[in-house]
C-alpha cells in the first residue's frame, strides 16, 4: 500500500532527516509550521510508525509576583541596608520608605546581626557584600530557567519567601524518525489534508423563514386549484368596511383599532349603484344615517377580504376559487403575540352548490397538507358571514387547541348590493401563527427583526 | 370580544339537571370561547352580537336549548298595567329624543345577581350602545319612585345626589368631577340643557346617559325595578331593552308595562318578529339533507319557535334576537341547533386549475436570483417611524405619509422606499461576522390621488472592502441575468449617498432606482464599523413593468 503524507508531514520528515533530534521548537523554526500544525504532525507520524517521541521531563524556575519586585528594586534586606547606609534614619521613615516589606526586611537584618534598632531609630552594623538569593534572583530576571542552572542554596533561600520563585513541570520532547522513516522518500508522494480539521463557518444566502411559509401556503393553495390575486394595502373604508356590511359606527372602525391615513381620502371609491345599494343595505340594517365621507376615509387594510370583495364585485363570476394573501395591518400594542403589521391569507370558492361541509372540507384539506390533523369547528361570529365558523387545530408541542382559521359564508347583505349572486365561501387568517408552530418560536416579533444570528442559523428545511 | 365571568354552580342552579362538564363541553357550540377557569369560575368571551350572552341567565337560557333541557322561544309576559308612565317633553327632541322602559316585579336579587346585572348593563353600553353614544340603561328600585314620570331637559345648574355620592351635586359638577361624568359628559355636546328623568314629587331619577339618582340605587333588598333606556333611535333603544327585559323575565321577575308618550315617543311593543325560510336554502347552505321535522327541532334548540308552511319554515323570533335578520341566519340558528359537531366535512372537486399570481411569480425568481448571488432576504414592516425612514438616513420627510394614533411609536409612517430599514437592520447586527448581505422585495407608497402602491427592491451589502464596483455588478447581474434587461448608471447626488460614490439606475431613458455608498456619517450615527453600499429599484417600473 502507498502512503500518502500530508505536507505537514513530509516538511517534519524532511527537516528530521537533516536533524536527526529536535524539539517541537526547533521543528517550527526549521519548518516554519505552527505550533498546532507541528503538534498534529508529530501525533499522525507516531500513529504510522514514523516518528520516535522522547518524553522527559524537567523543572523551570520563573520569578513570582514578588521575586519580580525584589530583581526590579532589591530584595527588601538590601533595601533597608541602603536606606541606612549614610547613616541612622527613624523607624517610621524607613517604614514608609519600605512599605509592606518593612516587616520581612527588618527581621532578615536582625537575625544576622546587620543592624541595631533602638527606641525609634535604625542603625548600620555591618554591609554584608552579598546576600543569600541575591546572585540568582538577578540570574533569573524575567526569564524561565532550567532548575539545574540555579545555586541550590539560593533557590532554597528565595522559595522559603511567599511568591517568590514559580516552578513549573515542563514535558520534553525529542523528536527522531523511526529506521524504516529513515529510508522513505517523501518528495514524490502526492499531499493530502487534514479531513478532520475544524473549518471557518461560512453563511447560506437563503430566503426568509416565514417567506417559506408563505410561499409554501402558497402552492398548497394552487394546488388545490385556487388562482392567486393581488391589492393595494391601502384602501378606502368603502371596500375595507362598508361593502362588508360593517356599519360606520362600528368599534372596529376606530383610530384605535384602525390605521387610518392622517388627512387622506379617496375620491372614487366605487361605482354609483356599488355605493347606493351598499348604503342602502346598511340605512335598512343599520338604521342610521350612512355618510359617505366615512366610506372615503384611508385605511391600511384590516384583512385582504376588501381585495377578495372587491375583485368579485368586478368579476362577478358564477364559480371561481381564488385566494389573496398579503399583510394587514391592526392598530395593537407591539408585544411577543402581536404585530402591528402581519400576513394573511384568504381563500374564496364561488359556486351555486358551494356549502358549509365543503368549506370545513377544504380547511381539513389545506390543515392535512401542513401537517395538521387534528382539527375541530366551532361557531363564531363575523359581521361579514353567516354562518361563521372557526378552527380549532391540536397542538402536541403545546398539548392544547389552539384558534387558527375563521370562516364561513358572505352574508346576502354583502353579495346581494355588489350583484354577486353565487354562494361564496370564505376563510381565512394569520400567517405567522402557523410559522411561529413550524419554526418554534415564542415572540412573533422574531420574523421582523432581521436578526442575522437567528436568520443564518435557522434550519432551511423543516 | 368582551369577556364574563360565570360560575359553574349557579350556571347548574339556572340550567336544571346538568353536569358541570356538560356546560364546559357545550359552551364552544354556542359560540362561547373559554378563556379561562379555576375550579368553580369560567370566564368565557362571546361575540358582540348576542348581548344576552353577557349574563349567566342569558348564557343557561341558550345552553338549555342546545342541551335539550328546555326548548323554543322564551315568551316575554308582560302584563297591561296603568299605574306606569313617562311623558316625554319636546325641548329633549334635539339631544337625546328617545326613551322606553319596563317594570320588574317580585323578584330576588342577591349580591351575584346584582353582579351580573352590572356587567350586563356595562357590556350592552359598550358594545350595543356605542358606549352610551347611541343607548344606554339605567336599573331602578321602583319603590324609590314616584309615578307618572317626566323626561326633559333642565340647565347644568340642577342638583341632586348621584349615585355613589353623599351629597348633592351640580350637573355641572357631576360632568367635570365624577369618573362617569369625565367620561361620558362629551356624548352631551355644546347644549347648556342636558336629559333629564323627574318623578312626579321633583324628584331625579337619573341623568342619562351619564349617571343614576343616588335614591333609586338597587340592592339585595330591592324586590321590584323600573328600567328605561334612552338614546337617539327608538328601535335600537327598545332593542336593549327587551335583552334585560328577557334576563330580568328569566331571573324570575314579573314584567308590566310602562306607558310613553309625547314627541315622537311611544310605548315599547317588545314583539316577537316572524321570518320565514325555505329548507332547500338551509339544506343547500349547510350541504345537509335533513328532513322538516329536524330543521324545526334544531331551531327549537336555538331557542326560536318554528313551524313549517309547504315547503317554507316560518320562525318565530324574539325581540332579543336582533342580530337575526334574514332568511340566512336561521340557516345558522339551524347549524348551531343541530351541532356544529355532528356536521362531516366533505371536499368537492376542484373544477379550477390553479394559479399563481405572475407578480409573484416573478418575485421568486428574483428571490432566487439574489440569493444566488449571496444575499439574504431580510423582511421589514411596511409601516415604519420617521426615525429610520428619514431622519437617520437625511432624507426628504416632505411627502411622509402618516397613520392616526399608532400605539406604538415604531410604526407611524408608512415607508417610501425600502432601503432605509436595511441601513437600520445592520445597526441590530454589528456584532454578527462580516460581509453582511441583504435585500428586500415589499411595497412603498407615495401620495397620489389618494396613495400609489409599487413593488421595490433594496439590496444591501456591508464589509470592509465594500465598494461601488461590488455592487453595480450585483445589480447589473441581476438584472441582465434574471431578466434580459440592460441599465444604465449617472452620477446623481442624494444625501443618503456619498458624493461622487452614487448613480441614478436609468432603464429606458426613465430612472428607476438610485445606487451608490452610504454616506458615512450615516453609518457612522449607526455605529457600523464597515463601509456600506447598495441600491434601491422600482420593480414595478421595471421588471413588473409589463405585467
Amino acid at each position: 500500500m502507498s502512503q500518502v503524507f500530508h505536507d505537514i508531514e513530509k516538511k517534519i520528515i524532511n527537516s528530521l532527516k537533516e536533524n536527526s533530534i529536535q524539539t517541537p521548537e526547533t521543528l517550527e523554526n526549521s519548518t516554519h509550521l505552527s505550533p498546532d500544525q507541528i503538534r498534529r504532525g508529530i501525533e499522525w507520524l507516531k500513529l504510522k510508525d514514523l516518528a520516535i517521541v522522547d518524553e522527559t521531563k524537567s523543572s523551570v524556575i520563573s520569578l513570582g509576583k514578588n521575586g519580580l519586585d525584589s530583581f526590579e528594586k532589591g530584595l527588601p534586606e538590601r533595601r533597608l541596608l541602603n536606606l541606612i547606609k549614610n547613616g541612622p534614619k527613624k523607624l517610621s521613615e524607613i517604614q514608609k520608605e519600605l512599605g509592606f516589606v518593612f516587616g520581612p526586611a527588618i527581621g532578615l537584618c536582625r537575625k544576622n546581626n546587620w543592624i541595631e534598632t533602638s527606641s525609634d531609630q535604625i542603625i548600620l552594623k555591618t554591609t554584608p557584600s552579598e546576600l543569600p538569593g541575591e546572585k540568582s534572583l538577578q540570574l533569573i530576571g524575567n526569564n524561565k530557567l532550567p532548575k539545574e542552572q540555579i545555586d541550590k542554596t539560593d533557590l532554597s533561600e528565595l522559595s522559603k519567601r511567599p511568591d517568590f520563585v514559580i516552578e513549573d513541570i515542563i514535558k520534553n520532547k525529542k523528536i527522531s524518525l523511526t529506521t524504516s522513516a529513515k529510508s522513505l522518500d517523501v518528495s514524490n508522494i502526492s499531499g493530502a489534508i487534514d479531513v478532520e480539521a475544524e473549518v471557518p463557518e461560512v453563511f447560506v444566502a437563503r430566503t426568509h423563514p416565514l417567506k417559506d411559509t408563505i410561499d409554501e401556503i402558497r402552492e398548497i393553495f394552487v394546488t388545490l386549484g385556487f388562482s392567486e390575486i393581488l391589492g393595494n394595502m391601502t384602501q378606502s373604508s368603502f371596500w375595507n368596511f362598508d361593502a362588508l356590511f360593517t356599519p360606520q359606527d362600528h368599534p372596529a372602525r376606530e383610530l384605535q383599532d384602525t390605521f387610518f391615513l392622517d388627512g387622506i381620502s379617496a375620491k372614487k371609491i366605487a361605482n354609483s349603484e356599488q355605493i347606493r345599494k351598499v348604503s342602502d343595505s346598511h340605512k335598512k340594517n343599520w338604521r342610521y344615517q350612512w355618510d359617505i365621507n366615512e366610506a372615503q376615509k384611508m385605511v391600511l387594510r384590516t384583512h385582504t377580504t376588501c381585495v377578495t370583495i372587491k375583485h368579485l364585485a368586478e368579476n362577478k363570476p358564477d364559480e371561481a376559487r381564488i385566494f389573496s394573501l398579503g399583510r394587514v395591518f391592526r392598530n395593537e400594542k407591539v408585544s411577543y403575540k402581536h404585530l402591528v403589521e402581519f400576513n394573511q391569507i384568504e381563500g374564496i370558492v364561488v359556486g351555486k352548490d358551494a356549502n358549509l361541509r365543503n368549506l370545513m372540507g377544504i380547511q381539513r384539506e389545506f390543515y392535512k397538507r401542513i401537517g395538521i390533523t387534528k382539527i375541530k369547528f366551532w361557531p363564531t361570529f363575523f359581521p361579514y358571514t353567516e354562518p361563521s365558523l372557526q378552527t380549532m387545530v391540536y397542538n402536541e408541542k403545546l398539548g392544547k387547541w389552539i384558534e387558527l382559521f375563521g370562516m364561513g359564508i358572505f352574508r346576502p347583505e354583502v353579495t346581494k348590493p355588489l350583484g354577486i349572486t353565487k354562494p361564496v365561501l370564505a376563510w381565512g387568517g394569520g400567517i405567522e401563527r402557523i410559522a411561529m408552530l413550524k419554526y418554534d418560536l415564542d415572540d412573533v416579533r422574531e420574523f421582523y427583526n432581521n436578526n442575522l444570528g437567528w436568520l443564518r442559523s435557522n434550519t432551511k428545511c423543516q | 370580544m368582551p369577556v364574563i365571568e360565570l360560575s359553574y354552580s349557579r350556571l347548574q342552579k339556572l340550567i336544571g339537571k346538568v353536569s358541570k362538564k356538560q356546560i364546559s363541553d357545550s359552551l364552544p357550540f354556542l359560540g362561547l370561547d373559554i378563556e379561562s377557569e379555576d375550579k368553580d369560575l369560567v370566564r368565557i368571551e362571546y361575540s358582540p352580537n348576542r348581548p344576552d350572552y353577557s349574563t349567566d341567565i342569558g348564557i343557561a337560557l341558550g345552553l338549555q336549548g342546545l342541551l335539550g333541557i328546555k326548548t323554543g322561544l322564551l315568551k316575554l309576559t308582560i302584563k297591561k298595567s296603568k299605574n306606569y308612565s313617562i311623558s316625554v317633553k319636546p325641548t329633549i327632541s334635539k339631544i337625546r329624543p328617545f326613551v322606553t322602559g319596563i317594570i320588574a316585579k317580585n323578584g330576588k336579587i342577591d349580591d351575584k345577581t346584582i353582579k351580573q346585572l352590572m356587567t350586563m348593563q356595562e357590556d350592552l353600553h359598550f358594545g350595543i350602545g356605542r358606549k352610551r353614544k347611541k343607548s344606554s340603561i339605567g336599573i331602578h328600585d321602583l319603590d324609590k319612585i314616584s309615578f307618572p314620570l317626566t323626561y326633559s331637559t333642565v340647565d347644568k345648574n340642577h342638583k341632586f345626589i348621584p349615585l355613589n355620592s353623599e351629597k348633592e351635586l351640580s350637573i355641572s359638577e357631576i360632568i367635570s368631577e365624577t369618573e362617569t361624568g369625565k367620561d361620558y359628559g362629551h356624548l352631551l355636546g355644546q347644549s347648556s340643557q342636558v336629559p333629564i328623568i323627574v318623578d312626579s314629587d321633583k324628584n331625579t331619577v337619573s341623568f342619562p346617559p351619564i349617571i343614576n339618582a343616588g335614591i333609586t340605587t338597587v340592592t339585595t333588598k330591592t324586590k321590584n325595578l323600573f328600567v328605561e333606556v334612552t338614546g337617539i333611535n327608538k328601535a335600537d333603544a327598545e332593542d336593549m331593552l327587551s335583552v334585560v327585559a328577557t334576563i330580568l323575565q328569566s331571573a324570575g321577575f314579573k314584567l308590566e308595562n310602562v306607558h310613553i308618550s309625547g314627541a315622537k315617543n311611544s310605548s315599547p311593543k317588545l314583539e316577537e318578529k316572524k321570518i320565514s325560510v325555505d329548507s332547500s336554502l338551509i339544506n343547500q347552505t349547510l350541504g345537509l339533507d335533513l328532513s322538516t321535522p329536524k330543521i324545526l327541532s334544531s331551531l327549537k334548540k336555538s331557542r326560536l319557535n318554528a313551524i313549517s308552511k309547504g315547503k317554507k319554515i316560518v320562525c318565530t323570533i324574539p325581540p332579543y334576537r336582533f342580530d337575526i335578520f334574514g332568511p340566512m341566519d336561521l340557516v345558522e340558528e339551524v347549524a348551531l341547533g343541530y351541532g356544529i359537531q355532528n356536521f362531516e366535512p366533505n371536499v368537492s372537486p376542484s373544477q379550477t386549475i390553479g394559479q399563481t399570481n405572475p407578480v409573484s411569480l416573478h418575485l421568486k425568481s428574483l428571490n432566487q436570483t439574489m440569493i444566488g448571488l449571496g444575499f439574504l432576504e431580510a423582511l421589514n414592516s411596511s409601516l415604519s417611524s420617521k426615525r429610520v425612514l428619514y431622519d437617520m438616513t437625511n432624507r426628504d420627510s416632505k411627502n411622509i405619509l402618516s397613520v392616526l394614533d399608532s400605539k406604538s411609536q415604531e410604526h407611524t409612517i408608512l415607508r417610501d422606499s425600502i432601503l432605509p430599514g436595511l441601513i437600520e437592520n445592520l445597526s441590530r447586527n454589528i456584532h454578527e461576522s462580516y460581509p453582511q448581505k441583504m435585500f428586500e422585495t415589499g411595497n412603498i407608497f407615495n401620495l397620489d390621488k389618494p396613495i400609489s402602491e409599487k413593488i421595490n427592491l433594496a439590496v444591501i451589502s456591508a464589509h470592509k472592502d465594500a465598494n461601488f464596483t461590488e455592487i453595480k455588478s450585483v445589480l447589473q447581474t441581476l438584472l441582465k441575468i434574471g431578466f434580459g434587461i440592460q441599465i444604465e448608471t449617472k452620477t446623481v447626488s442624494n444625501s443618503t449617498f456619498k458624493d461622487g460614490h452614487c448613480a441614478k439606475i436609468l432603464f429606458d431613458g426613465n430612472t428607476i432606482g438610485i445606487i451608490g455608498e452610504i454616506n458615512s456619517t450615516i453609518i457612522e450615527n449607526y455605529k457600523i464599523r464597515v463601509p456600506v453600499v447598495g441600491f434601491e429599484i422600482s420593480l414595478s417600473d421595471s421588471v413588473l413593468k409589463s405585467l
